[in-house]
């Protein structure tokens, strides 16, 4: 690896003094006839931050791919700093100068972090082959941006298949830096990254705004986007419904905006803490990288995982439910031992996982809405016989329970927005009745109405003597929820907040291993 | 999307409608009434009811070896057995000589011929779930292993031949001027929609088909499933097997080799996708109907072999360009 | 995870690669070979040897760009038969001369290339499953080729077998030929161009949303491997010195067994035409060995069966392994 300490900072083209750099009116997408967007608006200024906010499955998503030419409009006009364009194609979006980062990635695990970030634009050499000693300068100089919070392991010849989630996004955000746009759209870029990372990351995106650089900044988290931008964009229902400078508004009146009317998650009464008999015990218990975890969690207890993105709270969880078997350690269930080899172990003793990771981990692509639901009660239930005439109801019941809309138990799954489709995954494992359910990010990505549906739930559940464990990537929603909160550091529990230390205060300081 | 919650049936009939009428199976119909126009056109007589059961029967062969290759399809993970036309041999030789031309020994026939096969069949599966080689492969050598252990040990020339009681059961009519194979086909098809829409075995499979990952977070056991879809598609390619030579009356050690390819193009335009998950026995019974009838079409137009096979790739390929396309780019 | 080869070469060698197993399947059989063929390692055994071989080689270079892309092209065996015959035909209507083979040659080629760019529109461009378009294609194909000669026949000019049997430069002509291809199997490996076939096979919507034109990467991958078809056929037509509409038939499956074999993973994204050139000599190898050791012919589809499986589990148990 030659040392590039003279690799210059990356190269950013000339604004070109027309116009704003992205005004688009009027948009109109259909997807057969389905209407995902009926009027977006959306007008960004040359070297401004902007962020585009809404609820999920109101059009923030579309309207960012029409701009970049992933999909074409139906109807409306976009113009690119003044003039008129139509992408039929990411290429052509390039060209003009638009970089989008993707919210499902777009990465090859297979291929390197190098190969991943020039895809396509592959420095050659006269010959027409791949300069690899360019190849790895470049992509040294782009890792070298985020210092030393890209982690161990992100180097340009690392395969993407083995990096963490954090480091894969690193590269996404990498690979749009890579292509030098005048106009960035960050849809969702900050969910897999933790504090540091994206603390690096907003500095960058603060360093191509002095350069006069346009960013799209797409985020559920509200704090990050008062922190960053300088306007915003609401979308409700495939509609723009206001364009606002941030210094003149608040989280409040945003959030009003999104969703119509404002759900605030009433703080957990802790007198109500049950002092019943630990449900689960883990002692010590290890595997990949875990080390020596011991926790008790008793029914009616929501315990919460905390620590920064990534430190073995999503492990723990896989490995209590057995999908990545823990290998050290001892489990007990209702002060019994119990190994728990495989899901269908969890299963089978009334454990239950949702995770966050809809596309990977719950969807049954394809299938109808009721063969979701359904799946998780076959299991436990041990039926082989499936009878839609009397489980029908029932799970149309749960689904009920947690507010899920949607046209027919016969529609498939794919028809339903992201909040709804993780509702039906949620319902899908309190169809089982479970006794202890394990929940990995279960928000992930989903809107603030869905979000305050299920923690309604959630309390309920836990009201009635479920136990719980709850990791979320956000604070916030942690310390709502939780009774007690355990906080990770590098696959080990650094300490313990409950009572009086439970604040975000005390969560951050343990995160970044400050525990006294 | 926006509707209100829990409302019975959102779709309208007229949509229905219109989906169905784009649907694979309907396609499949069409395309089964217009070549049966055609024949008739072509060949007055080609339409006539014991003509039709002649058709049938071959359709019935071919498509009771498919719905082996389609339940192992709809479980996915790239799920497909290259393997069925060796077994349907292994199948027809073990049932001629466990038989060898006696009525009393059809039942020990089916059960030796099935048995076997479906050993064969959780061999492929264990090598594909447990060994983890694509299933390609793994049916392409158990293919191979098969062809080559018929000839070494029949050393070319498989002894046994059919029951006259079995080729009556395939060749005379049984039963409302039926026979025998059609009813058993019949009685399949009930039975594979059954297995598919009401056991927790064919929601399995789907399960399994749609999304591995998430069929073994709900503790479903991905690896069962699809070890046992070997099996059946084994035990089926067997019964096919023992079908065969009750058909022809005795066997010949590559007799089955010509179902291998048309099992995956029935399943195929009959709608089920090659990538698992969604699709569905009723449909590979249509597509299997339509590719016998393109078949005896050609065969009716009194053209050289090498025209028959010129048109005949060429519908295929236009069903395919029909519906069997791919939905493009996953964005 | 399976490393790509040239990353594997240069880092420490952590993990054996899937296409060890292959490799050394391949050296045992040499060694089992060398000792039951009196003069194995002569010159002319090896070059009768490579002769039989080359056919598959080709084909299994030209199947892995299609498999590293996520496709599969089970139609090169029809392709070989039809550009066999094509070439037989315009030899025998243009006189025997020099001019005639070349002309032969030369339609036989662009033949091929018309194959895979029907095959590459159809999949790359119409959007059909490649599997069953492939089948559906080999048997127009085919079809064709019946069309053009239905039965075998047709020899060629003597200069056509002699030049293929002999030597040109001094080299033999068939070690040329394999030197030739996979001076452009290394060739391609260092183009961007594999790493985007990779980039299609390993993650389809990610490489189209990097920008990539899918249409065009998977239709040149099956004009490569029709091309490689079409070379194959060539050598086939020195070898048999005639035309055969029926040649070649066990071609596409047998390329699939060496593609795999050569450690690139059918679902696509992994893998390279080095490991294939492996995997199609241990299939020929195997038919050689059977025959030497005195077994009867018919064990040898048996034995191809057992030891391709054999050798796979075994590379996927090593690769499995870190």
């Amino acid at each position: 690896m030659t040392g590039t300490p003279e690799t210059p900072a990356l190269p950013m083209p000339a604004p070109t003094p027309l116009g704003p750099a992205i005004e688009a009116r009027d948009i109109v997408k259909r997807f057969g006839a389905v209407q995902a967007l009926g009027n977006g608006r959306l007008t960004v200024g040359r070297g401004e931050i902007h962020a585009l906010l809404g609820a999920n499955g109101c059009g923030k998503s579309t309207l960012s791919k029409i701009i970049a030419g992933t999909h074409a409009a139906t109807a409306g006009s976009l113009l690119i700093e003044g003039r008129p364009v139509r992408f039929a194609t990411p290429r052509e979006a390039e060209a003009a100068g638009i970089a989008l980062f993707y919210q499902e990635l777009s990465l090859i695990p297979p291929l390197s972090v190098a190969a991943n970030i020039f895809l396509g634009r592959e420095p050659r050499t006269r010959a027409g082959f791949i300069d690899r000693t360019r190849l790895r300068a470049e992509t040294e100089a782009l890792i070298a941006l985020f210092g030393d919070t890209a982690g161990p392991g992100l180097t340009p010849d690392a395969l993407v298949a083995d990096l963490t989630p954090g480091q894969r996004q690193i590269v996404e955000i990498l690979k749009v830096l890579s292509k030098s746009p005048r106009i960035v759209i960050m849809d969702e870029a900050t969910a897999a990254l933790d504090a540091r990372q994206v603390a690096v990351f907003f500095d960058i995106l603060r360093a191509r705004r002095a350069a006069g650089v346009s960013t799209v900044f797409i985020s559920h988290r509200l704090d990050e986007v008062f922190a960053l931008c300088d306007r915003v964009t609401v979308m409700r229902n495939g509609e723009t419904v206001a364009d606002l400078c941030i210094a003149d508004t608040d989280q409040d009146s945003v959030v009003r905006l999104m969703i119509g009317d404002v759900r605030k998650a009433g703080r957990r009464t802790r007198a109500d803490r049950p002092a019943a008999a630990p449900l689960l015990q883990a002692d010590r218990v290890g595997g990949g990288r875990l080390r020596d975890i011991t926790l008790a969690v008793a029914p009616g207890e929501i315990l919460g995982l905390g620590g920064l993105q990534g430190q073995g709270q999503s492990a723990l969880l896989r490995g209590l439910f057995g999908a990545d078997p823990l290998t050290a350690g001892r489990l007990r269930l209702d002060g019994q031992p119990v190994r728990i080899r495989a899901p269908a172990d969890a299963v089978a003793r009334g454990i239950a996982y949702v995770s966050g990771d809809r596309v990977a981990d719950a969807v049954l692509a394809g299938r109808s809405i009721f063969e979701n639901l359904a799946a998780a009660v076959l299991v436990r239930e041990r039926r082989w016989r499936v009878g839609a005439g009397t489980l029908a109801p029932r799970l149309a019941g749960v689904a009920a329970s947690l507010k899920t809309k949607y046209a027919g138990l016969d529609d498939a799954i794919g028809t339903l927005s992201g909040g709804n489709q993780q509702k039906v995954f949620i319902a899908r494992w309190l169809a089982t009745g479970p006794r202890l359910l394990l929940l990995d990010d279960p928000t992930k990505g989903i809107d603030l109405g869905a979000k305050a549906d299920l923690f309604a739930l959630i309390r309920q559940l836990a009201d009635s003597g479920v136990a719980i464990i709850l990791y979320s990537s956000e604070e916030a929603e942690l310390l709502d929820q939780s009774d007690r909160i355990l906080v990770f550091n590098g696959g080990a529990v650094v300490t313990e907040l409950s009572g009086p230390t439970l604040d975000s205060f005390h969560l951050t300081r343990a995160a970044y291993g400050d525990a006294a | 999307m926006t509707a209100p919650s829990l409302s019975p049936s959102g779709l309208s009939t007229g949509s229905r409608l219109a989906t169905l009428a784009a649907s694979p199976l309907a396609l499949a119909l069409m395309a089964i009434i217009v070549l049966l126009g055609l024949g008739e056109m072509l060949s007055p007589g080609f339409a006539r009811g014991d003509q039709i059961i002649r058709l049938l029967t071959v359709a019935a062969l071919l498509g009771i070896a498919a719905a082996g290759q389609n339940l192992v399809i709809l479980a996915g993970g790239e799920g497909i057995d290259l393997s069925i036309g060796a077994q349907i041999s292994f199948g027809a030789i073990i049932a001629g000589n466990v038989m060898n031309g006696s009525d009393a020994a059809i039942a020990h026939a089916i059960l030796a011929a099935c048995g076997a096969t479906f050993l064969v069949g959780l061999v492929n599966g264990l090598g594909v779930t447990l060994v983890r080689l694509p299933p390609l492969v793994m049916t392409l050598g158990m293919m191979a292993i098969i062809q080559g252990g018929l000839v070494v040990f029949s050393q070319g020339i498989p002894s046994g031949n059919a029951a006259p009681a079995l080729m009556g059961f395939i060749n005379q009519p049984a039963l409302l001027g039926l026979p025998g194979i059609l009813l058993a086909w019949a009685v399949l098809i009930v039975l594979m929609g059954l297995l598919l829409r009401r056991t927790a075995l064919g929601f399995a499979i789907y399960a399994v088909g749609a999304n591995a990952r998430a069929a073994r977070l709900v503790g479903l056991p991905v690896r069962a499933v699809r070890t046992l879809v070997y099996g059946l598609s084994g035990a089926l390619a067997g019964l096919t097997g023992v079908f065969v030579i009750g058909y022809t009356g005795n066997s010949f050690i590559s007799v089955g080799d010509q179902y291998m390819l048309p099992t995956i193009i029935a399943v195929v335009i009959g709608g089920t996708s090659l990538a698992g998950g969604t699709g569905g026995y009723v449909g590979t019974v249509a597509g299997a109907i339509a590719l016998v009838l393109l078949q005896s079409v050609l065969t009716t137009l009194h053209l050289d072999f090498w025209g028959r096979q010129l048109i005949f790739g060429g519908t295929l390929l236009l069903l395919l360009a029909l519906y069997g396309r791919q939905t493009g780019p996953r964005v | 995870m399976k490393r790509a080869l040239p990353s594997a070469l240069s880092a420490l060698p952590a993990a054996l690669p899937a296409w060890a197993i292959t490799a050394a399947a391949l050296t045992v059989l040499v060694i089992v070979n060398g000792l039951l063929q009196p003069g194995f390692f002569d010159g002319t055994v090896l070059q009768s040897n490579l002769t039989t071989f080359l056919p598959l080689v080709l084909v299994a270079i030209g199947q892995t760009y299609v498999v590293l892309a996520g496709d599969i092209d089970l139609s090169v065996g029809a392709v070989a038969a039809l550009v066999n015959v094509v070439t037989v035909t315009v030899i025998a209507a243009t006189g025997d001369g020099p001019d005639a083979i070349l002309a032969g040659l030369a339609a036989g080629l662009a033949v091929a290339l018309a194959c895979g760019l029907v095959n590459g529109l159809l999949i790359g461009v119409v959007g059909l499953q490649p599997m069953v378009a492939t089948f559906g294609t080999a048997i127009l194909f085919s079809a064709l080729a019946l069309r053009i000669l239905p039965q075998a026949g047709l020899p060629v000019p003597d200069a056509y077998w002699q030049t293929y049997g002999g030597a040109v430069l001094g080299l033999p002509t068939v070690l040329l030929i394999l030197l030739l291809a996979i001076g452009f199997v290394a060739l391609l490996a260092r183009r961007p161009f594999q790493t985007w076939l990779k980039a299609v096979g390993g993650n389809r919507g990610g490489a189209f949303q990097s920008g990539l034109d899918l249409r065009r990467i998977r239709l040149s991958a099956y004009l490569i491997s029709a091309l490689f078809a079409g070379f194959a056929a060539l050598c086939l037509t020195g070898e048999t010195a005639s035309g055969d509409p029926l040649l070649g038939q066990s071609l596409g499956l047998g390329s699939v067994s060496a593609v795999a074999l050569g450690g690139t993973l059918l679902s696509g994204g992994v893998g390279g035409a080095a490991g294939s050139i492996l995997g199609a000599l241990l299939l020929g190898m195997i038919g050689n060995v059977i025959f030497f050791a005195g077994l009867p012919f018919e064990y040898q589809t048996l034995v191809q069966g057992l030891i391709v499986l054999a050798a796979l589990a075994g590379g996927v148990l090593v690769a499995r392994r870190r």
